[in-house]
């Protein structure tokens, strides 16, 4: 492949790459005032990232062997890429206003679209180096982004928990990897390790084969924030910058599902390890805990995070099933579970933007109680986030409907009625806590009868989560279509 | 003529975004009301060129556009004798709805823009012939109930909102494992209700058809409801906004029944050695729905609680009607589904007066408001005569169709469930008797009677109810024709 056709298959990640480049050197001669201009780099760079992957098409798109066999272009790696790009677009636009005059917008930035980079290297790679390496580009940005109010002292804490769990967790993961890479004589490649595990079965069924699963499981489990290894993700989450939040749940989270269906699925299906019962338990505790601690929270930004372990939980049914429509259904709830958490943790930002300029010593500005009418203190915030919620509880006609739809109808479909009965009325559960929210916006009368100014930066971001969750609800074909090739491209 | 369905269900919703964002309360209750005008006159016209005697023909005016094609989901609309009667009513009752409303004082644009999205959700459940669109638009009618109880209602409003919205929320999702079940076990690409019922009898194993069945069941019965699962019920009802309730029971719970004579009975023949295992559930359900409700509402203390449980109660029929299926129980259940929606709107526009001029529901502390309201007097007596079953009134005509009919094939059951009938006259006339006779309570001050607003919604109920009482052609034909055609109706 020559470098004209490498650019042009991978011109969002290179457009990106620019971007993030320009944006820090840019940066450097510009005043704090001035370095708006910088967010307005990142968002074209991104838009036309999104155009070119849009526009492109890719449902039959098939490019193997990119560089040594590590990367590839395929339905599932453009879907991803889709779903990234437009993950960091909604963040960028909201830190227009979030970070407006911060002298270290260049930082923050450039961190954002390196990250995001680093999570589309991981969409298209199909080696276990290459996915490592975009796992610890995304990470290392992330993990500044998630402290970077360095003044604030929740911020730093999620960012050395975010830091030292993320670690952990790679370490773990480099170490299973190091034991495939050891067991099948040097190979990195994917489909090449599971090929030479399915024809070498007793190599993987050995102690350190098993060994070497168990520490892949765990390292992906940490970065799913599946239950036992979720602990960081409600502190981080709480603790980040609140658009951040939306970055890590609804970004880097999905990237280790990214990876994890590429090694764990096509691991699994050559090796013929039956470890289905696993992920049943770890599904079930994962979306039960989820849920149920979820119920108890009084801070949004912690509520949401349980609510992301659990549909966490829920889209890891998909390693039960292990069917082509039940990873048509867990890539569909990926999207659209990006849409309603980062508009969801946006809408929670844009709130606590506006108290803070109210009353700049306000605390906890995402507690229940700041959200007592807030239909009538802003009427549009308020209908955005009763949509996103009730979306994440799987109301049609959103798109959190359609992707549990598809998910559970797949579940059912591979005989696994307990494990969709356990889902069904996990998922009944949690609308006591999002119809709670809904409840004290519209319900509860307002702290102050005063109108509520929303920036226009927010409205943008959070307007383009609600078209997405929306047009994935209400026109799923495209959506589904698509879902359903990438889902093809694994050959469950 | 092509799009009329559509029409029909999308202008309340077209009118519910309008009236969010009027600024006065005329303005919105003037859009509101044309907005739910529109489809009743469209719905009347195409009542008139429905043609009931087309069995074969099932479904008129079907609109078909492929929309998940690869799940084999289509946005597919139609209607037949089954649906038909019931979406005149729903017509009928929300704009009626409006009316008496009229007054509404706290946030008139949402209150009236979460009318027209219930009514607009409940013709998509009458409509819909794909399961996928059918329980959309089931799901969407649990919102702006939610909302209307929990902003609009009484003391111990968010406890009745949220039970009710958890409640009906898992019974929906059940009913959604049914359907997912359905889907699979037939082996049938698509999610077309008349196709799937046509293959259910095809499924090889028995267990996983009454499997299937009960699971669907389940969804149906908490939303009619039957005793046991009718707890949501009263504390929504009481809590609830009189137009909130009037919808409630006039159209949201015609959506359990209507489930059952769309989905279920068609199957009912395709149970082989369970159908009548499955027949006599039904059949004791419904009996201890009719008893259990109506000892119930003997008991209450408040008048609205009363009503409720005269609901569950009425409820039953329509269950003790399906389970005797044969042609006279089946359509007089239909019947009765129609009759009671007219009915029981009356008595809770009754009670809401009360409620809004003398500030309380308990029997025992009204008294002799005949005296001082006689036009509420006059209108509520008639509903409650309707309610027990006084001939001429519509609600004899489906009672009578269903227990005679039930009789034919539960004659033990029938039995049982006249008993209730003594007992539904008993309480309706006690407190009637308690509440609006006998010497005026005078701690009650001043009373106003009916606004105009609230007379002539009240009184056009009244007049239907007669008028289907004397006539009951009109609908009893389009019912009669829709259970004939349902497989195995005798």
């Amino acid at each position: 492949m020559s470098i004209v056709d490498f650019i042009s298959q991978f011109a969002p990640e290179v457009i990106l790459t620019i971007a993030a480049l320009a944006i820090m050197l840019i940066g450097l001669g510009l005043e704090a005032k001035e370095k708006r201009a910088l967010g307005y780099i990142a968002i074209i760079s991104l838009v036309l990232g999104i155009l070119i992957i849009v526009l492109r098409g890719a449902y039959e798109l098939q490019l193997e062997g990119i560089i040594a066999d590590s990367l590839t272009i395929d339905p599932m790696s453009q879907f991803f890429k889709l779903t990234f790009l437009l993950v960091s677009l909604i963040v960028v636009i909201a830190s227009l206003k979030e970070y407006d005059n911060h002298p270290n917008q260049d930082e923050y930035y450039t961190l954002i679209m390196l990250g995001t980079i680093g999570m589309m290297v991981v969409a298209s790679a199909v080696d276990i180096v290459t996915i490592f390496i975009g796992f610890e580009l995304a990470s290392i940005s992330t993990y500044a982004l998630a402290g970077f109010n360095k003044k604030d002292r929740s911020s730093m804490e999620a960012g050395i928990k975010y830091f030292i769990v993320g670690a952990l967790s790679s370490a773990l993961l480099l170490f299973g990897l190091s034991y495939l890479y050891g067991l099948s004589g040097g190979l990195t490649n994917i489909s090449d390790i599971a090929e030479f595990f399915s024809a070498n079965p007793t190599i993987i069924q050995s102690p350190f084969g098993i060994m070497a699963l168990v520490l892949i499981v765990a390292g992906f489990g940490f970065k799913m924030a599946l239950v036992p290894f979720h602990m960081w993700a409600p502190d981080t989450y709480q603790g980040a910058p609140t658009v951040i939040s939306a970055l890590l749940a609804a970004g880097s989270k999905k990237m280790a599902f990214v990876a994890a269906f590429r090694v764990l699925l096509i691991a699994m299906i050559a090796i013929k390890v039956d470890i289905a019962m696993v992920f049943t338990i770890l599904a079930i505790i994962t979306m039960t805990i989820g849920n149920v601690v979820a119920l108890s929270q009084r801070s949004l930004k912690r509520m949401l995070a349980y609510s992301s372990v659990a549909q966490a939980g829920y889209i890891s049914m998909v390693f039960v099933v292990m069917s082509p429509e039940a990873l048509t259904g867990a890539v569909l709830y990926v999207m659209s579970h990006a849409f309603m958490k980062t508009g969801a943790f946006i809408a929670v930002a844009a709130l606590g933007y506006m108290l803070l300029r109210e009353n700049s010593s306000a605390k906890d500005v995402d507690h229940l109680d700041n959200f007592a009418g807030l239909g009538k203190r802003s009427p549009f915030l308020a209908f955005s986030i009763m949509i996103f919620l009730f979306a994440l509880s799987g109301i049609p006609p959103t798109a959190g409907f359609v992707s549990k739809f598809i998910l559970f109808y797949s579940v059912l479909e591979g005989g696994f009625v307990f494990l969709v009965t356990v889902a069904i009325l996990n998922s009944a559960l949690s609308l006591y806590y999002y119809a709670r929210v809904v409840k004290y916006m519209y319900v509860l009368p307002p702290s102050s009868s005063e109108r509520l100014a929303l920036p226009k930066a927010y409205s943008l971001a959070i307007l383009v989560a609600l078209i997405g969750v929306l047009a994935i609800g209400i026109v799923p074909e495209p959506f589904v279509n698509w879902a359903a090739s990438a889902a093809n491209v694994l050959g469950l | 003529m092509d799009s009329v369905l559509s029409l029909i269900l999308f202008i309340p919703l077209i009118g519910a975004a309008l009236t969010l964002f009027t600024k006065t309360r005329e303005s919105a209750r003037m859009i509101a009301l044309i907005s739910s005008a529109v489809p009743l006159i469209l719905t009347v016209i195409i009542y008139l060129q429905f043609n009931s005697g087309l069995a074969f023909l099932k479904f008129q005016f079907v609109e078909k556009i492929s929309w998940i094609s690869t799940l084999g989901i289509n946005y597919h609309l139609g209607v037949d004798g089954v649906s038909m009667p019931l979406i005149l009513l729903n017509a009928i009752l929300c704009p009626l709805t409006i009316i008496y409303a009229w007054g509404e004082n706290k946030q008139p644009n949402q209150f009236f823009a979460l009318i027209l999205v219930l009514q607009a959700g409940v013709f998509g459940v009458f409509m819909a012939l794909d399961f996928f669109l059918f329980y959309i638009f089931w799901e969407l009618t649990l919102i702006p109930l939610y909302f209307l109880i929990s902003i609009w209602g009484g003391p111990n409003k968010d406890y009745a909102a949220i039970k009710f919205f958890i409640y009906t929320h898992v019974a929906s999702l059940v009913m959604l494992l049914g359907i997912f079940a359905l889907y699979f076990s037939t082996g049938v690409n698509t999610f077309e209700i008349p196709v799937l019922l046509q293959a259910f009898a095809g499924i090889t194993s028995p267990e996983m058809r009454v499997a299937i069945f009960l699971a669907l069941f389940f969804g149906f019965l908490v939303k009619m409801p039957t005793v046991p699962f009718h707890t949501w019920l009263p504390d929504a009802h009481v809590e609830a906004p009189t137009a909130g309730s009037v919808l409630l029971a006039g159209v949201l719970l015609k959506m359990g029944g209507y489930g059952l004579f769309r989905v279920l009975l068609p199957m009912i023949d395709g149970l082989g050695p369970y159908r009548s295992d499955i027949i006599t559930l039904m059949a004791v359900l419904a009996v201890v729905s009719i008893l259990y409700a109506t000892f119930a509402a003997l008991a209450q203390k408040d008048l609205k609680k009363m009503v409720a449980y005269s609901s569950v109660a009425h409820m039953g029929y329509v269950m003790l009607g399906a389970a005797a299926f044969n042609f006279m129980s089946v359509s007089g259940a239909m019947f009765q589904q129609f009759s009671h929606g007219l009915i029981t709107a009356v008595l809770f526009m009754s009670v809401g007066v009360i409620q809004h001029s003398v500030h309380t529901r308990i029997i025992s502390d009204l008294g002799g408001l005949a005296d001082r309201m006689p036009k509420l007097a006059f209108l509520m007596m008639a509903g409650f005569m309707a309610s027990l079953g006084l001939p001429a009134m519509s609600g004899f005509v489906a009672e009578f169709l269903v227990l005679t009919g039930s009789y034919l094939t539960l004659p033990v059951f029938a039995l049982l469930a006249m008993v209730g009938i003594v007992a539904t006259a008993g309480y309706h006339l006690w407190a009637m008797q308690r509440a609006m006779f006998g010497s005026y309570n005078e701690k009650l001050g001043e009373p106003h009677d009916l606004a105009f607003y609230e007379m002539i919604p009240m009184a056009i109920l009244v007049l239907l109810i007669i008028f289907f009482g004397v006539y009951p052609a009109p609908v009893m034909d389009v019912f009669e024709y829709a259970s004939t055609i349902i497989p195995g109706v005798m």
